[in-house]
């Protein structure tokens, strides 16, 4: 008897994958564990092992479809065997005859993937009373939001993972097509899941804030010394990073400034945070990626360099916990290893604020006996919404961050 | 079916024939002269009996005038509304009433205005001066009577009466407030209780069955009098009428009934005038040659028939005089055939197509208001310058009467602009009776002593004991209990309320609600009524409207169609038609089958929702069955219960600490929430509240949705108060019921919902109801009902997407498209 595997649910708000990648094909014989296919949510991607032995007798859905989880993705058992039974309502299917009969026209058209990402007809996107209703209280455009409701209409739930995820934003709802080109003069590359989502939410973040980004600089003296020092100690210690110490002094900066630790709720109202859940930067092969490093103002400086590194292995290796990837509080972007001096980093809405971290280039000043010395300062770039934190207050943070990192060891021993 | 009448096959098979006696025709033949020298008439009742006549044909005349030229005797007035004139008819009518007084009720035609001016004017001619000024400054505080002294000086009381009750019709049939029922009868629906002037009809024949019920709240509360049923030749046709006869000649009065065993006192007369509109009934659209022939059929009595001169005013008292006395000694029911007839049309656009001009001028040569006059002069009991006195004072009074009744000074319009709740406020009268006469209820044995209630009261009360373990069904107080223990408790309370229907005594009811009733009431409470819908509601209406209390059972809510006038235009229309004098406390029992495939299995709420005047209500558990019973029971206005019989067996799972065991009244029109929720609102209506619940329970269990359930055990009225905020809360509502989806009551409820919370909905509201078709054999039940996948379905596909769910009964919009188109 052939059983199915089915789309695994990566996390608990997770409702539906993309298929990446099929490693296996109809006729491949199969073990437990074998790595059948890649998926992807919009935050991450991951290898689906085979949960049966046998022959692959049928793939239900093929690369790029979505499906919703638990859903049947294949079949797997012996040459032969009956797999009618297995194959979901609508997917695909090699061997499934075209409806023919007029009576069963009706039928197919009642079968959608649900939780389809469907826009309605014409590009506009419908959204129920409740929905803009609850969108207007909380200042978001609910036209932004992923519609899941019924034929492409955006109902209360997206509009709520809106304003919980906005990485989770829905893409513009029509595109143009290009016209036929030969296929030698370029390549169009559909996004990944991660892709899209990082385009909407960019997208978003701009165009619903009022952002705007103040630059200074500290003595780093202090943090590189300390750094030197660390170097030589046995164990994780000797791994902590001048980042390391970045998310340390914000951690306890940020306690004093409620405002940038805090969600905009709507034009009225905003979340202040008890505590600090930081969101950390990531480069991955896929794109951009923030997981959250929770509570890191109860965490030692060698806890968050710990937490730091797992989390950026595993957004690299594409199996982190979707759940991982959001509720954070505040974020912290380095660009300092690639020498960049100064940069307007984008705020993770409903956040309402962004720390760069610059390179550290040598500067000078006069010294207490007037003379003139040459220092190590590193450049930080804070990004936030104007729209819950006035430039005074702004300010006044980056300036106690400013202090406390250098005064680094003083901080340490607070 | 009672076990002490033995159906003997001997008896039954034997050979024989069928005899008849011979029914009378116009056997009347005395003269004035005689009737003088018997004493049975004085000169001033014979001269009354012409004044009289002359008064009903001046009435018709001026209606005629007014409707056809818009002015009489130089009054100029416009009345748009009905006048089916009885011009010719004076003489039956006034003979039928001479007799008759105030204890005695007589139910009009379709063409009443001369019957009621009749009864009415023999009425006030038997009543004392001060009974009769006591009735008129009572009657709706006095406002007619005052209306009725703007005409001037008065010679005598009587005259104040024949003027008061002359234009009390008038105002009623211009529709003006100081009508006897603010106008809101009319011509079609004028009366008046306090001369035993009872409701006619516009529906014909539709007095048939309640004049009936009348005839049984008489006899079962011994009340003085008798009832007069006065239906027309055509409505000799009609189903309902047919059952009418059949109730009253049933045999169990005689053979069953402990007390009250007299028969029906009742007169069925028909005014035969030879026409129901333009259709001939004699010759035509009958195969009578005399509509006293009727009563043959029905029983052996015959009913004692006879068919009597209606053109003589005296051959037809004395036709009655002999019913009366039948009637009187117990021998009812009766019925007379008075033959008559219309020179005006059946309605003033009538074109007299189908009659001759030699016909009518035929009939008008042996006018009663030529010939009977003559004859008085003859006789000389009055001379030509007293008959042109009389007509001459007729005609100065309904001059005086119409000036009046026309001018809205005296007699006012209600004013719809200043207070348009004026028909609202009559729709129903919603008062508590704890009982309609102070007697002692007639039973057989005590309550404690009434074994089928102790068996009740014995009961646990809940699904689960004391000890947490589900209680078995045998010893489980369940929906039929409910409504059972409240019926009991009501039988000792209310003297007046009776019980009757399909086999609802030995049977115990088709679905055992009356069980072991029989040991505890008499026949005259408890009893099987013919399988005759027609006649168990209209009796029922009848026995309402006369001051009694009744709960009456259908068995199927398939079988409201066949008593579809009875519910739709009798009983929910006559306490608005009445302006609120006449009551209506019946309670009209219907349940929903299933098992029984087409015709035994339908959800009917939407007809009686739809019906201004019907209070409906469908518990669905215990709790709510037996409060609302009590109320139903207790309350004034017309309530159709509906009872599912896929629940009777439930016991009650919602209500905390079981069904409690005092009294209690559950408001008709309040809602019932059984599952609190913050997700998607349910809402049900009768058994599909147990599957909504199972859908809540998956919604929960497998998708963290938490569903409010709300369930309507009251379609009418409604307060929406709870339903919206539940809906405000949730912003998504399914609507369920086993009613067909198409014209579904929840199709209204769900209309209004959206008006009400349209900002806070977030899908629209979707009804959830059985398909268009004819309800299969039960075997296919899960594809015709409501099922908890559907309920998941409707979520799924039209409100809130279930991860991973996949819809199985196909309810697209494409869908519902091609059944609408189809008509599905």
């Amino acid at each position: 008897m052939a059983n199915a595997v089915i789309m695994p649910k990566a996390g608990i708000t997770v409702e539906s994958c993309i298929i990446g990648s099929w490693e296996k094909k109809i006729g491949d014989a199969v073990k437990v564990g074998d790595v059948l296919f890649t998926y992807e949510t919009d935050k991450a991607s991951f290898e689906c092992e085979s949960t049966e032995e046998g022959t692959l007798l049928e793939i239900f859905f093929q690369d790029g479809d979505e499906v919703p989880c638990l859903m049947n993705v294949c079949a797997i058992g012996n040459e032969g065997d009956d797999v009618s039974s297995l194959r979901p309502e609508g997917a695909a299917s090699a061997e499934a005859p075209a409806p023919a009969a007029s009576e069963e026209a009706p039928k197919a058209a009642e079968v959608k993937a649900p939780v389809a990402e469907t826009t309605a007809i014409e590009g506009k996107t419908a959204v129920s009373p409740r929905a803009k209703k609850l969108a207007e209280r909380a200042g978001v455009d609910a036209t932004l939001a992923t519609p899941t409701g019924p034929n492409g209409r955006i109902i209360e739930r997206d509009v709520r993972t809106l304003m919980d995820n906005p990485v989770a934003i829905a893409e513009a709802p029509a595109k143009a097509a290009a016209p036929a080109a030969s296929e030698e003069e370029y390549k169009d590359v559909k996004f990944s899941g991660i892709r899209r989502a990082i385009s909407k939410s960019m997208h978003t973040s701009l165009s619903t804030m009022a952002q705007l980004t103040h630059n200074t600089s500290f003595d780093a003296t202090a943090i590189l010394q300390y750094r030197k020092q660390l170097k030589n100690c046995e164990g994780d210690l000797s791994g902590i990073t001048l980042g390391d110490m970045i998310l340390f002094a914000v951690s306890r900066t940020l306690k004093n400034h409620p405002d940038l630790n805090a969600h905009m709720l709507d034009d009225s109202s905003i979340r202040l945070f008890n505590h600090v859940n930081l969101g950390v930067a990531v480069d991955t092969p896929r794109g951009l990626m923030v997981p959250t490093i929770f509570h890191a103002d109860e965490m030692s400086l060698v806890e968050i360099s710990k937490a730091t590194k797992e989390l950026a292995a595993q957004c690299r290796e594409g199996n982190i916990n979707p759940d991982l990837l959001q509720g954070g509080s505040f974020t912290v972007s380095n660009l300092g290893s690639f020498g960049i001096e100064s940069f307007t980093p984008v705020i993770n809405p409903p956040q309402t604020g962004i720390l760069g971290v610059d390179t550290t280039i040598d500067r000078v000043r006069k010294a207490p006996d007037g003379s003139i010395e040459i220092y190590p300062a590193m450049g930080l770039s804070l990004t936030y919404d104007h729209r819950a934190v006035d430039g005074a207050p702004a300010s006044r943070f980056l300036k106690e961050l400013g202090q406390n990192l250098a005064n680094f060891t003083t901080l340490l021993a607070r | 079916m009672p076990k002490n009448l033995f159906v003997s096959p001997e008896e039954v098979l034997a050979p024989g024939k069928v005899t008849f006696k011979d029914i009378p025709v116009n056997q009347y033949n005395k003269t004035i002269k005689e009737e003088l020298k018997s004493g049975k008439y004085t000169k001033e009742d014979l001269i009354r009996i012409f004044r009289d006549m002359t008064v009903l044909r001046e009435f018709e005349t001026m209606l005629n005038l007014i409707k056809t030229q818009g002015s009489y005797n130089g009054i100029d007035h416009t009345y748009p509304g009905p006048a089916h004139l009885s011009t010719g008819q004076e003489a039956a009518c006034v003979g039928q009433a001479y007799l008759l007084d105030e204890n005695d009720f007589a139910f009009g035609s379709h063409r009443s205005h001369s019957e009621i001016l009749a009864k009415a004017l023999s009425t006030i001619n038997k009543m004392t001066d001060e009974q009769l000024m006591d009735v008129m400054e009572n009657f709706l505080e006095g406002k007619c009577l005052r209306s009725t002294e703007k005409l001037g000086e008065c010679k005598d009381v009587k005259e104040l009466a024949i003027r008061f009750i002359l234009y009390g019709t008038l105002s009623e049939i211009f529709a003006r407030e100081t009508g006897f029922h603010m106008g809101m009868g009319g011509s079609m629906h004028a009366f008046f209780l306090p001369f035993g002037i009872y409701p006619n009809n516009a529906i014909v024949g539709g007095s048939g069955t309640i004049s009936t019920g009348a005839a049984l709240f008489k006899k079962v509360n011994n009340k003085k009098g008798i009832v007069v049923c006065n239906v027309g030749d055509a409505a000799m046709a009609r189903g309902p009428v047919w059952e009418a006869l059949n109730f009253a000649a049933m045999d169990q009065y005689k053979t069953l009934w402990e007390s009250h065993n007299d028969g029906m006192p009742i007169l069925y007369n028909i005014f035969n005038n030879s026409y129901g509109m333009g259709d001939q009934t004699r010759g035509e659209t009958m195969g009578q040659d005399r509509m006293s022939r009727i009563a043959s059929g029905v029983s052996p009595t015959q009913f004692h028939a006879e068919t009597v001169d209606g053109y003589n005013p005296l051959a037809v008292i004395d036709a009655m005089e002999r019913k009366l006395e039948l009637l009187r000694n117990g021998q009812g029911p009766v019925m007379l055939e008075t033959v008559t007839y219309r020179y005006s049309g059946h309605s003033v656009s009538d074109q007299n197509a189908y009659r001759t001009k030699e016909e009518i001028d035929a009939w008008k040569e042996v006018d009663p208001l030529l010939t009977y006059p003559a004859k008085l002069i003859e006789a000389g009991v009055m001379t030509q310058e007293e008959v042109d006195a009389i007509l001459k004072e007729t005609s100065e009074r309904m001059t005086m009467i119409c000036k009046a009744a026309a001018d809205p000074e005296i007699s006012p319009y209600c004013d719809f602009k200043k207070d348009p709740a004026v028909v609202e406020r009559l729709m129903f009268s919603n008062q508590v009776v704890e009982k309609f006469d102070d007697r002692e209820p007639e039973v057989t044995v005590p309550k404690e002593e009434a074994e089928g209630y102790k068996k009740i009261k014995s009961k646990t009360r809940n699904v689960i004991d004391e000890n947490g373990k589900p209680v078995s069904k045998m010893k489980m107080y369940n929906l039929r209990d409910a409504l059972s223990e409240v019926i009991y408790d009501r039988f000792y309370e209310d003297p007046t309320l009776i019980a009757y229907g399909e086999d609802c005594r030995d049977w115990g009811g088709a679905f055992a609600v009356y069980r072991g009733m029989m040991d505890a009431f008499p026949h005259c409470r408890l009893f099987n009524s013919p399988l005759a819908e027609g006649s168990i509601v209209g009796t029922a209406v009848g026995y309402a409207l006369s001051g009694g209390r009744a709960i009456v059972e259908l068995m199927y809510a398939d079988f409201i169609g066949c008593a579809g006038d009875e519910i739709f235009n009798q009983m929910s229309k006559w306490q608005s038609m009445s302006a609120g004098i006449l009551k209506m406390p019946v309670v009209l029992r219907v349940s929903v089958g299933s098992k029984y495939g087409a015709q035994h299995s339908q959800d009917w709420t939407a007809l009686c929702a739809h019906i201004p005047g019907l209070k409906v209500c469908f518990p669905a558990t215990p709790w709510e069955a037996k409060g609302l019973m009590e109320s139903a029971l207790k309350g004034t206005d017309p309530v159709v219960f509906f009872e599912s019989q896929r629940i009777y067996d439930v016991g009650e799972q919602f209500h905390e600490g079981g069904v409690p065991e005092e009294r209690y009244e559950i408001e008709i029109g309040d809602v019932n929430k059984v599952c609190d929720g913050k997700d998607i609102t349910i809402l049900t209506v009768g058994a599909t509240l147990y599957r909504a619940m199972d859908a809540a329970k998956e919604l929960s269990e497998k998708y963290g949705l938490e569903a409010d359930v709300i369930n309507l055990h009251s379609l009418v009225p409604l307060k929406y108060e709870k339903i919206v905020e539940s809906v405000r809360k949730t912003g998504r509502v399914i609507l369920c019921s086993d009613a067909c989806a198409r014209g579904s009551f929840l199709n209204d409820i769900a209309q209004k919902i959206t008006e009400l919370c349209f900002d806070d909905l977030d899908a629209p509201a979707v009804v959830v109801g059985a398909r268009n078709w004819i309800t299969p054999p039960f075997e296919f039940d899960e594809f015709f009902f409501p099922q908890a996948s559907w309920i998941l379905d409707a979520i799924h596909e039209k409100v809130l997407p279930l991860p991973g769910y996949m819809a199985q009964n196909g309810c697209t919009e494409a869908e519902a498209l091609r059944r609408a188109a189809q008509g599905v």
